[in-house]
């Protein structure tokens, strides 16, 4: 069986299920590299330049991670997922950068995802496909239960309230708690626990309930992004701006923590105009940032300051 | 009448206030922490002692960024982080402060306050320029004592525009202005200038500094730093008397709240701690390729404490 791996990190969180079911159809076996470690870090870290982010560091770690463990590493360029909205050029770079850094990785699985051009979407997705079979119906039905996946995937998580982590991974959030915070941003940052030093945990240890973005339904984060922002500009701009302003306008939460990368262009943009809503609605709301440098302490302090103070405003 | 202790072990300095029921500063000690904070708490608890000459605490408190460290090393009452105690402090002698200005040895704060409540905060990102570390390098490298450095700025009629967003820039900016001859008053206050410009574009972006301004944290000793303020926002600053230990103070306060709750019992390990035989040591846990590096705190070969690791196979003591 062909073995494909697959890096725990970028859109991992995001689409990790479409994936399986699309290589599952095709008869290939995934290989998950494992959480994000020290070892994982340091090795992104070591063969980037400065100027990329610190997730792209994480998922060049995970890819050394599975050099000699897989036939093929899948991936995909998502260059964008709806018409006049773009994606970072580090995600429609990704496979070219992931050669450029490590050469001497297994052979890539590579895959154009660009809604804006659709007849050239068919025929990448048939081209990922002929690695495994020369039967173009077999690819179709792998495709639309890949799709099919990926709705399912989605819509759990809002009817459950579910995070990524525990869909994927198994975790299990604490449900119960003495205030409520919402926790927003893009899911390479929010889930993955070296990166963020723990930081889901950190909060429910104070006795917090912890709300995330896969947990509001793709129109109402969208309505909140159009009000905020008069609509996309970036991909994945829903679960920031779309998530926080929509928890922010409902008041379910006693505060809103956005969470970033150092370094990050399209989300500078987006947590200005979140800070700048949760203030003209008077909701308590902070941005952390997150890079290799990050020290725990720091973070601690931050979180701290802020349930404090989300605790005496109620 | 119940006296309180605050501990505040800060990146550069350790502060402890002795603080009475009713508010009083009764004693204070502010030192360097010199990268040795266990020896730092000692110090500083027995000159304490030795001023208080017997009288019984009531309840004791730590905050800043060794507060866990210190917490466990003296028994503390309560924990608590720079931003909540430093408002605090501030509440009690500015009641209807509106805006905070801290700035500390490694981290500058805002904390924006409406009728006595936070209700925002922001702290510098990732980076210590635009602190008291970066005007203590500046101090040095132009052969000053820092405690001058504000008097020197206050003689400056035509400040020097300085490159401040970060030292390393500062530096060559300023051997720059030196050597095409500006004086060196002029060449300080830029310095308090640049800080200044500093604080407010990054830390106080977007936030709303309203009058009364109450300035603290040890650059407040800084009376150059204090005019670049005053010039720049255009609104005196309210140095609070007891500003270099707000810290302290704020968790002295939260000491007293936190005792009053538990029936007026102190877990204080008494003076005794100033004499008390602290081992800190490290290690590299091996449990999985995290390697955390493992801090610990013991007395007298019995674990306090352990801090460093992702997850929480350290945590529990027994």
């Amino acid at each position: 069986m062909v073995k494909v791996g697959i890096p725990r990190a970028l859109l991992y969180y995001e689409y990790y299920p479409m994936w399986r079911a699309f290589f599952d159809a095709l008869g290939a076996e995934l290989v998950v590299s494992e959480s994000t470690t020290k070892d994982v870090a340091a090795s992104g870290v070591a063969r980037v330049t400065a100027e990329t982010c610190f997730p792209v560091k994480i998922f060049m770690g995970h890819v050394i991670s599975l050099i000699g463990k897989c036939d093929f590493i899948f991936v995909p360029a998502v260059r964008s997922m709806e018409e006049k909205v773009h994606n970072c050029s580090k995600f429609l770079g990704l496979p070219d950068m992931t050669r450029a850094v490590i050469p001497e990785c297994p052979p890539l699985l590579e895959v154009d995802i660009d809604m804006e051009k659709k007849r050239e979407l068919y025929s990448s997705v048939y081209a990922l496909g002929r690695h495994f079979t020369w039967n173009p119906l077999k690819v179709r039905r792998a495709a639309k239960l890949a799709l099919q996946s990926h709705g399912e995937y989605k819509a759990r998580m809002v009817r459950e309230g579910k995070t990524p982590s525990e869909v994927l991974e198994g975790k299990s959030e604490q449900r119960d708690g003495s205030s409520s915070v919402a926790l927003v941003g893009h899911p390479y940052l929010l889930y993955d626990d070296y990166v963020n030093h723990r930081l889901i945990s950190r909060l429910e240890g104070q006795g917090v309930i912890v709300l995330t973005p896969e947990m509001v339904s793709q129109a109402d984060m969208k309505q909140a992004t159009h009000e905020l922002a008069g609509g996309s500009y970036w991909t994945y701009e829903d679960e920031v701006i779309g998530a926080g302003g929509y928890y922010i306008k409902k008041g379910v939460v006693d505060g809103v923590i956005s969470v970033m990368a150092f370094g990050c262009g399209p989300d500078s943009v987006m947590m200005h105009i979140l800070d700048r809503y949760a203030r003209r609605e008077r909701r308590p709301y902070t941005c952390l940032t997150l890079d290799e440098h990050t020290a725990e302490a720091g973070l601690a302090t931050r979180v701290e300051a802020f349930i404090d103070m989300v605790r005496k405003r109620r | 009448m119940k006296v309180y202790l605050g501990i505040d072990v800060g990146s550069v300095t350790t502060k402890v206030v002795a603080l009475s029921s009713d508010g009083q500063v009764l004693s204070s000690v502010y030192l360097r922490t010199e990268g040795k904070p266990v020896q730092m708490v000692q110090q500083s608890l027995s000159e304490i002692r030795q001023r208080l000459q017997g009288v019984p605490i009531a309840g004791v408190g730590t905050t800043g960024s060794a507060r866990y460290l210190a917490g466990v090393m003296v028994g503390a009452d309560v924990v608590k982080n720079e931003i909540t105690a430093q408002a605090i402090a501030s509440l009690h002698y500015v009641p209807d402060v509106k805006t905070i200005i801290e700035i500390g040895g490694q981290d500058s704060k805002i904390i924006i306050l409406r009728d006595g409540i936070a209700v925002d905060f922001g702290m510098n990102t990732v980076c210590a320029a635009g602190t008291g570390s970066f005007l203590d390098h500046q101090a040095d490298r132009l052969n000053m004592r820092i405690e001058d450095f504000g008097e020197i700025a206050l003689e400056s009629n035509n400040p020097v525009r300085i490159a401040g967003r970060c030292t390393v820039f500062a530096e060559s900016d300023m051997v720059h202005k030196q050597q095409l001859g500006y004086p060196l008053e002029d060449i300080v206050y830029g310095l308090c200038q640049a800080l200044v410009r500093n604080y407010l574009n990054n830390v106080g972006l977007g936030k709303e500094l309203l009058s009364p301004i109450v300035f603290q944290g040890g650059v407040a000793f800084n009376k150059g730093i204090v005019r670049a303020f005053e010039e720049g926002l255009g609104i005196k600053t309210i140095i609070p008397p007891h500003h270099e230990v707000m810290g302290a103070i704020g968790t002295a306060f939260l000491a007293e709240e936190e005792t009053s709750q538990n029936g007026n019992v102190t877990k204080f390990r008494g003076f005794e701690v100033t004499e008390a035989k602290y081992a800190t040591s490290s290690f590299e846990c091996k449990g999985c390729p995290n390697q955390c590096e493992i801090a610990q705190i013991s007395l007298d070969g019995k674990v306090l404490a352990r801090w460093g690791g992702r997850c929480d196979r350290w945590e529990r003591v027994d």
